[in-house]
């Protein structure tokens, strides 16, 4: 939109204007420019030590309040907790039931990957095996687990069998859920790379489906055991005792009965070290060495 | 000459949509030779993709023949290397010299040690090997293409398809792959068949330039590139070049933009 008489304007004020090239110089690195923050600030900076505070913060409240309130059948002290703690850890009562719950999500969590494997299979080779998978994880997805308690005692009688089919059932349809839209979400791109390449079928699964998958099928992993371990105490809580030995719901059950508050604390606390240690160890750490350093987390 | 190297001949390419039977391309012949940069340029929805694809083998011809020394293309192969627009056609969970590495290792039989000594002449050969150890995600769009570029080289294919590898990068970018693709064919002298829709793309790159016309695709002509020396741009020859390309081009629709 500029008229003659505007570009002879604009022509003669860029005439006026001075061309300059020049050369920079590399800047030399110096202190200044990257100045080292104080001992104060470097350790606050630290995620660990600020969470460690407020830990430490709310342990203390509990102290103060549970000693002002003198009953430890309502609440014990922390002191008490990490007492009765040690206590039934060292005892081996802990340790036992811990180790009698974690054998029985392994195998139904293990259980549960190889069911979702396969009907992952299934619906990625056939149209109909994949309106099949989506139609029961819409279902099941939504069935919480627990609610089959009941009837899986009914067919698996008394015992850890009911508690493994109702965590398989936990497990399987999340993780199907995610595995599957792992592999259709591959890019149409990389998939051709691979036909490319001329990889045989399994070749293009393992190389090629599988880790290109990784991230959907981590978080599949990630959610089945969240769901598996929720579901796990919950049905032994209502119910998980075999053959004497029982897990950390039952321990759990059991302890309240006995009116030993301080141990049914110290196994809620219990139950949230494996939790953590489990996803921010275990799953992170697998993470970070995947599809973190990939640049693939979603 | 006797039978040319790649024969693509009366391509007619067909896709469904929901309602409809579309026709990409409607009864294209060309010609490749032996060492040849041709190129094919046309507007968005000419279908110079979809014929690319063809000859890598992942779409089957409605009626037509395509053919590469003498032999019909039916499936995908490692005979036609293939390079793509798209950042992602890297695999993300190996490093630059891994993805040439597991290119080379799927398709010739070759011992891993050798497979990495030549992953890192390609890598060379394309100026990246400070990132040879790097993750895809750690690298800028010009860097995944040339790996991408490294990668097919890998495969030692007959003929190398490229399916307008620059159209994503910045402009600056794009020039200063655009010479570096033409130094890797100086050394190599491989067969290249190029898609693009930028006619100055073209012109620098191609030694034969294909046209195509839109909806369906057909040929409209067939031109020799220019030797093209870039710092030779304002060569007569060149824009005498350009100017006759945009006028086949745009000859029916003036308002057309590509």
């Amino acid at each position: 939109m500029t008229s003659p008489a505007d570009a002879e304007a604009q022509i003669s004020l860029t005439a006026l204007r001075q061309e300059y090239e020049r050369r920079v110089n590399a800047p030399e690195l110096t202190q200044d420019v990257a100045v080292r923050l104080s001992l104060r600030e470097r350790i606050w900076n630290i995620t660990v030590v600020r969470k460690t505070t407020i830990l430490i913060f709310m342990a203390l409240c509990w102290q103060i309040y549970a000693l002002n309130l003198q009953n430890e059948l309502m609440l014990p002290s922390f002191t008490g907790t990490v007492t009765a703690l040690l206590e039934s850890m060292g005892n081996g009562e802990l340790p036992r039931a811990i180790g009698t719950s974690l054998r029985v999500l392994a195998i139904a969590y293990a259980s549960g990957v190889v069911v979702a494997g396969l009907i992952t299979s299934l619906a990625l080779s056939s149209r109909i095996g994949a309106d099949f998978l989506e139609t029961c994880t819409g279902m099941f997805n939504l069935l919480p687990a627990i609610a089959l308690l009941p009837l899986a005692l009914l067919w698996f009688g008394i015992g850890y069998a009911s508690i493994i089919f109702v965590i398989i059932h936990s497990v399987t349809w999340p993780m199907t859920l995610n595995i599957y839209s792992g592999f259709t979400g591959v890019s149409k791109t990389l998939r051709m790379v691979g036909q490319n390449y001329e990889l045989s079928a399994p070749a293009f699964i393992c190389k090629l489906l599988i880790p290109a998958a990784l991230p959907h099928i981590l978080t599949g992993l990630k959610v089945g055991w969240a769901f598996s371990w929720r579901t796990l105490i919950a049905s032994e809580l209502v119910f998980g005792v075999s053959s004497g030995s029982g897990g950390i719901g039952w321990f759990i059950y059991e302890k309240k009965n006995q009116l030993e508050i301080a141990t049914v604390f110290a196994a809620l606390i219990t139950l949230i070290i494996i939790g953590v240690l489990v996803e921010n160890i275990v799953f992170k750490l697998i993470e970070n060495k995947t599809v973190r350093k990939w640049g693939m987390s979603i | 000459m006797n039978a040319p190297f790649l024969d693509v001949c009366n391509l007619t390419l067909q896709y469904k949509t929901a309602g409809h039977l579309v026709t990409a391309t409607y009864d294209v012949s060309f010609q490749a030779h032996e060492s040849e940069r041709l190129i094919l340029l046309g507007p968005s929805g000419c279908g110079k993709s979809t014929i690319l694809k063809a000859i890598g083998g992942y779409i089957s011809p409605a009626r037509g023949k395509i053919r590469l020394r003498g032999k019909e293309v039916t499936k995908p192969g490692a005979d036609r290397g293939m390079v793509f627009q798209e950042f992602d056609q890297l695999l993300p969970w190996k490093s630059a010299l891994e993805n040439i590495v597991f290119a080379i290792c799927e398709t010739r039989p070759v011992p891993r040690s050798q497979a990495k000594d030549e992953a890192w002449e390609l890598l060379r050969k394309v100026n990246l090997t400070s990132f040879a150890n790097s993750y895809p995600h750690e690298l800028s769009g010009g860097m995944k293409q040339r790996v991408a570029i490294a990668r097919c080289l890998g495969l030692r294919s007959e003929i190398i398809l490229m399916d307008e590898p620059f159209a994503s990068l910045d402009a600056l970018t794009r020039q200063k792959m655009q010479e570096e693709l033409l130094n890797l064919w100086a050394d190599t002298r491989c067969t290249l068949v190029f898609v693009t829709h930028s006619i100055d793309e073209a012109i620098i790159l191609g030694s034969r330039i294909v046209l195509l016309s839109p909806h369906p695709g057909q040929v409209v002509a067939e031109l020799n590139g220019v030797i093209a020396h870039l710092d030779e741009e304002k060569n007569a020859e060149l824009a005498g070049l350009r100017a006759r390309i945009a006028r086949i081009l745009f000859k029916d629709q003036c308002d057309y933009t590509i």
